[in-house]
Parts: structure tokens; sequence; C-alpha cells
């Protein structure tokens, strides 16, 4: 197992967000998580590269143990990469530099090697010709597609979405979708927090209902979306649909 | 009613205090900057000492008057310590830079927490370091911010510096004062102060606007 989370609780002062998750998930398998807002769903993806503290509960991600005394942080953020709803791509930066920087100033990589690498994976999101612009003129769906490109860069073992596509518009998303659907091809292992059900169903290996800082029910996405054992999950399923 | 001709005679010292203004406020804006960019930094850092002394030497130099730094640094510390007399000059240095240094560092915090979130996080979970992530990616970010306050409170400083004249240096100010003493005519004298002040302000709200279009 690639990522192994026991006993999960989070609390922002008074407020317990996560009330203790178990889960597993193996190499090369794509895991999507849905639920409603304020379910935790997020928070529950932030405390896999511990940009979320947690002090009760145990995760391991790619062979690191999050909270053990040696672990250094960084390291374990080499190993996993992270795509935001907002992308937060670096709008100083031209989209070849934003991909360069982290190789080169993290995982010292020459100038040479990074830019070949960050063009491999432009071409990878099919964005070649916006290698030397600016954020600023990019459409949301291409400043995603240049956020997991940067991601990318780290050659990590594992990504982590947040809600990759909620912030771009619907004709956008697909282009974002796509991407996504080819790294799972290409045996990457995925977390995604995720609204977008039909890319669910498509591509996640299984799938988790998050409510209330819990997990409700998890199965397969046949399992998950044609036969929802439990009441709340089936609530949320029947708005959607 | 001296002509303007016999005026000439008086622009020399005049010339002279401009230079010197120019020169002690060029080094207290550089010095000031840096003590900002510090200090700043600091403050905004998650270290809970480095914030601490921050806040501790910014709310200290900004709850008192310039004039009393300048004053202080000048009569008072050479009694405190016979090592700490400076000239003159050096006090005024000395004193407009920490003055600059403490409403800079509040600017450059400020720059710093304006830069949104999202940006911390995306390079931290890059694994960036945190000196990694202000040097590349937070700080560039906000010093575009922090330029036009920053340009405002230099424009600010020509003016705070003309308080140097009552140690004694012979700022444009005083270089003003003392030649009204010599040739009786203060309006055409602080004519020309005013304007000369002018002359060394305002290139600082082009090199902003510059810069701003440069960093754009």
């Amino acid at each position: 197992m690639i990522i192994t989370v026991e006993g999960l609780h989070k609390s922002f002062g008074k407020l317990e967000v996560l009330k203790g998750i178990d889960c597993a998930v193996a190499e090369g398998e794509v895991l999507c998580v849905i639920g409603p807002s304020g379910s935790g769903k997020s928070t529950f993806l932030r405390c896999l590269n511990f940009l979320e503290s947690f002090k009760e509960g145990h995760v391991t991600i790619s062979g690191h143990n999050l909270t053990g005394a040696k672990t250094n942080l960084n390291a374990v953020r080499r190993d996993v990469g992270m795509v935001f709803q907002s992308f937060n791509v670096f709008p100083h930066m031209k989209v070849i530099d934003n991909i360069m920087l982290a190789p080169m100033k993290v995982g010292k990589v020459s100038r040479a090697d990074a830019r070949s690498r960050g063009m491999a994976l432009l071409e990878k999101v099919g964005l070649t010709n916006k290698a030397d612009v600016y954020p600023s003129t990019l459409s949301g769906g291409q400043m995603q597609r240049v956020a997991i490109a940067r991601a990318l860069a780290m050659e990590p073992t594992v990504m982590l979405f947040d809600e990759p596509t909620s912030a771009l518009d619907p004709e956008t998303v697909g282009d974002v979708l796509d991407v996504m659907k080819k790294l799972a091809e290409e045996g990457m292992t995925m977390v995604v927090v995720t609204h977008e059900m039909g890319f669910a169903r498509e591509v996640a290996d299984r799938v988790l209902f998050m409510d209330a800082g819990l997990i409700v029910e998890e199965g397969t996405p046949a399992q998950i979306f044609e036969s929802p054992q439990h009441a709340r999950t089936q609530a949320f399923l029947s708005k959607l649909l | 009613m001296v002509g303007l001709m016999d005026f000439v005679q008086y622009l020399p010292p005049l010339l002279r205090g401009a230079g010197l203004t120019l020169v002690i406020c060029v080094a207290a804006g550089v010095l000031g900057s840096l003590i900002g960019v510090v200090f700043g930094t600091a403050k905004a850092s998650p270290c809970f000492i480095a914030r601490a002394i921050s806040s501790l030497y910014v709310n200290f130099i900004r709850g008192v008057p310039i004039l009393i730094i300048l004053l202080f640094t000048y009569f008072a510390l050479p009694l405190m310590l016979p090592a700490l007399t400076f000239s003159r000059g050096f006090t005024a240095v000395v004193g407009l830079s920490v003055y600059s240094g403490a409403y800079m560092a509040e600017i450059v915090r400020g720059g710093i927490q304006a830069v949104p979130k999202g940006q911390s996080e995306a390079a931290e979970a890059l694994g960036m370091h945190y000196f990694t992530r202000l040097r590349y990616v937070i700080f560039p970010q906000a010093m575009k911010i922090a330029v036009p306050p920053g340009i405002g409170f230099l424009i600010a400083l020509v003016k705070a510096s003309s308080l140097v004249s009552v140690i004694g240096f012979v700022d444009l100010t005083r270089a003003g004062r003392i030649v009204t003493t010599l040739n009786q005519e203060p309006l055409l004298t602080f004519l020309i102060v005013g304007a000369l002040y002018f002359v060394i302000s305002y290139p600082i709200s082009l090199l902003g606007t510059w810069y701003e279009r440069k960093l754009a």
C-alpha cells in the first residue's frame, strides 16, 4: 500500500473536521473522494502531504511516516505532488519557469535538464506553444494544466488533486480531465477530491463517499454509483443526477 | 528688495545643502529599506522570537517622534556610552535609517502577507524550504505590492530629513535658514528651498512608476 491512513482525526480549534479516517491506497490506484461541502474531503487530502497538520492518527505515504520524528516534510512533498482548486500558478514567472523552479531549486537539477523535462511535460499537457508566456494570458483550464505539469516536474509517486476542475468553466473542464485520465492510464497513483462524477465513474478504481468528517461508504464506482448502500450516499447522489 | 542677480551668490550654499540632503536621504533610504526587509520578513515569519524582536523594534520606533530619535542619538547617547559619539552627518543617517527601517518593515510585512496563501502552499507542496519559497515565490510578489507605499514613504523621508537641521547638520533646510539671516529674503530663499526639495523628491516618484512598470 503506497498510502495508509489510520485513525486520522483533525480539528480546527474546537471544530472536529475529521472524526477518524481509515483508508489505504495501492500503487497505481485512482481513488476519488466525493461528498458534500464541509464533509472534510479537502482537509483529508491536505493531511496526506501535511499541508494540514494533525495530532491524532497515522499516515504513511510513499514510504514516509508523516508524524515520524525523523521525517523531513520537504522530502515527503518531493514524492507527493498536489494540484489545487485555485491553480496557484506563480504569476511572476513564465510558464516554463514555473515548471522548472522546483526541480532546479529543490531537486538540484541543471537548468538544461529542467528545461527539457519541462518541455516534455508541457507536451504531455498540450501546452508547448505556451512555454514562454506569463500565466496571466492563460485561461483557467490552461493554468490548471500548467499546474499539473509543475507538480509532475518533481517526478512524484503520488498525485493529489483538490477539486481540480471546480473553478473552471465547463468548456475547459474536459481538457483538464483528459490530462488526468492520461496520467491514470500511465499508472500514477492518484487521490482526487472531485465533484465530477463522470470522471469518478470512468477513471476511479475506488470511490470514497465522505460526510461530516467520516467515510460513510466506499467501493468501486459501480458499487457506489449504481447501488449505494447508505441512505446518505443515496441522498447525495440523487441530488446530482 | 534684493534683486534676483544678487541672489545668485546665495545659490552655492543652498545647492550644497541640497546635495547633503540628497546624500543622507539616499543613504537612509537604502539602509532603511534593508532594515525594513529584514525586520518585515521577521515579523511575517512563523518564528515567534523573530516576530517578537521585530515587533519591539517597530512599535518602539514608530511611537517616538523622529526629532526625539535624532536629539537622543546626538546628545544623549554619548552621555550613556562615550564610544557612541557620532558626527552630525553620521547621526543624521543613523537616526533616519533607524526611523525608516521601522516604517519600511511594516510595508514589507504587509506586502508579504498580501501575497495569496495559495502561492505559499503551492511552493510548499513542491517541497520548497521556507527561505526558498520566500526568495523565489513570495518576495517577488510581495515587493510588487510593497513598492507604491515604499516609494510614498521615501518621498516623506525627504521631507522628514529637514529635521536633521535641529542637531546642527547643514542640510537644505538649515542652509536656507542661514541664508535668510544673511540676505533677509525669506520669501525668495524658502521658495528656492521648496523647489529644491521638489527636485529631490519628484525623481523618487518617477523611480516608483518605472519600477512598477518593470515588474508588470
